[in-house]
């Protein structure tokens, strides 16, 4: 394993989320469920509250460890405000919480003042895929004691689509910008066994560079941070095949094992049941889970 | 003296977490467990456990399978356990050793170990040297019948396997061991019958003997022939 920018390769630990302990073998399904009309993939599906609500026994069903629960498309579009982002998720957040007490609940949020609303509701985790552009959202949910996702988005500002963006090493840029959001949390007081990283393929990067991040995942593992992986039918996957939508779950899968085998732990996911298969049988080629049942040729 | 005997097979399935998560064949591990646990509550001062394998020998008490040869992958895998001889002990043994472990049996065991090629004279007279052995004996038996058992059967179907296993069950259930040196070795090759060597030690140690048998698990749930009994001398 590379060094993770310059220092020695760190053990991975074991990762908290709300009273769940992860050990670092584990590999966990995140769960995407939108509460908005305009998300890039099945836009508009779980904007209503009883087919989300659907969607997350569903996704419970299928192996998710965790529901990610977002209220505001990555996309540029119509505006939600605060105000706005609350309704959509804070009540649900509740009522995921008192359906299933002991199930991990993501809230994809960049907005402190939501954090707020949707940790008081029983959030265990604030993936933040902006980058840590809202300051003030380390110290909510340390507060909180909840969770925080400390993901790469370059000079990106929330909602807004890269243009010619350029690296001179864009693993470097990564590891950071990550470590950096993770030691700003740390001082934040987050729990240390509660921050992940996100390399956030195609936030603030082309296709090449989500590439290159995929493939160089490992520097981000040797940190010692939890990687969590966001890839679910993404445009470089579209782009590295020339594939719409609908026909990405194939490479999506590629780079959920190829992630998975350099070591993320944390896998965000439209196709809940087709990553839980995917990363069981990553974990049964690494030797980190026995398989369900083995009895060819040992009869 | 042999005081008890107890038949099992011995497919690779039954070595410790070589199915995976799950646990196969539980009606078949219990059979296993209970025939063992009955040798044992007979009060052995040695329990002799034969088996089939590539060579005739004895191996040393504390030689260990090796696991990792079946499954690479496997946690704890790794070959050659603490005292153990450097030689990989042949998975018949192995599975009879965990079946005495199992069923708590902590006293003497002799290993030994029987050529699948190893002709039936010789087969029975191995039987009569553990019937010699001073002090009260028990005879662990690790045999396997034929492979061929149907059309997914890991030697495809044969329709000579029904007859041929039918004949040991027989055998073994009337207590009319001798029955067993009359298997043809050369049949039970062809039908990847493991257990031939090994039963026919056991008919020599057993010879004009009265034996009451219990058959604890008879079925093929893979295609090859499993027979678990207990017998009382």
């Amino acid at each position: 394993m590379t060094d993770g920018g310059g220092g020695r390769a760190q053990a991975q630990g074991v990762l908290r989320l709300g009273s769940h302990s992860f050990e670092p073998g584990r590999l966990l399904v995140m769960a995407i469920v939108n509460r908005t009309p305009d998300s890039f993939f099945n836009a508009g599906e779980t904007w209503e509250e009883s087919a989300a609500m659907e969607r997350v026994h569903q996704v419970i069903a299928d192996g998710a460890d965790i529901v990610d629960i977002g209220g505001v498309p990555a996309a540029p579009g119509q505006n939600v405000d605060v105000g706005e982002e609350i309704g959509r998720t804070a009540g649900f957040v509740a009522a995921v919480r008192a359906l299933y007490p002991t199930v991990a609940i993501s809230s994809d949020t960049w907005r402190h003042e939501v954090a707020a609303e949707v940790c008081a509701a029983g959030a265990d985790l604030i993936n933040d895929s902006w980058g840590g552009w809202d300051a003030a959202l380390p110290g909510v949910v340390a507060a909180a004691g909840a969770g925080l996702v400390c993901a790469h988005v370059g000079r990106q500002r929330p909602r807004t689509r890269p243009h010619r963006v350029s690296y001179p090493d864009v693993m470097a840029d990564v590891l950071e910008q990550t470590q950096r959001l993770a030691a700003r949390a740390v001082t934040a007081g987050v729990e240390e066994s509660r921050i992940v990283i996100d390399p956030a393929h195609d936030f603030g990067k082309n296709t090449w560079h989500s590439l290159e991040v995929t493939k160089r995942l490992g520097e981000m593992v040797a940190t010692g941070w939890p990687v969590l992986v966001s890839l679910s039918r993404k445009d470089f996957v579209g782009e590295t095949l020339d594939l719409p939508l609908q026909d990405r779950l194939a490479g999506t899968l590629c780079a959920t094992s190829i992630s998975a085998w350099l070591g993320a732990r944390i896998f965000r996911a439209h196709d809940v049941a087709a990553t839980r298969q995917t990363l069981d049988m990553v974990a049964s080629i690494k030797g980190e889970r026995p398989p369900s049942r083995t009895v060819r040729a040992l009869a | 003296m042999i005081i008890a005997a107890a038949l099992c097979p011995a497919p690779p399935l039954l070595l410790p977490g070589l199915t995976g998560a799950a646990q196969v064949l539980p009606e078949l591990r219990r059979a296993g467990l209970d025939a063992a646990a009955d040798l044992v509550r007979a009060g052995p001062e040695l329990v002799a456990v034969v088996g089939a394998a590539e060579s005739t020998a004895v191996w040393d008490r504390w030689a260990q399978v090796n696991l990792a040869a079946y499954a690479p992958g496997l946690a704890g895998a790794a070959p050659d356990g603490p005292g153990g001889t450097g030689e990989a002990l042949p998975v018949s043994l192995g599975v009879g050793g965990r079946l005495l472990d199992l069923a708590g049996y902590a006293g003497e065991r002799l290993l030994r170990s029987v050529a699948a090629s190893e002709p039936v004279q010789a087969c029975a007279e191995l039987g009569r040297e553990l019937a010699a052995l001073p002090g009260r004996v028990a005879l662990l038996v690790l045999g396997d019948g034929s492979a061929c058992r149907g059309l997914k059967a890991p030697g495809y179907f044969d329709e000579r396997s029904a007859g041929f296993d039918g004949e040991v069950e027989r055998a073994v259930r009337t207590g009319e061991l001798d029955a067993l040196l009359d298997l043809d070795a050369e049949l039970a090759r062809e039908l990847m019958a493991a257990g031939r060597a090994a039963w026919q030690v056991l008919a020599g140690a057993l010879e004009a003997k009265v034996v009451e048998s219990e058959i604890r698990y008879c079925d093929d749930p893979f295609g090859v022939a499993y027979l678990v009994a207990s017998m009382r001398v």
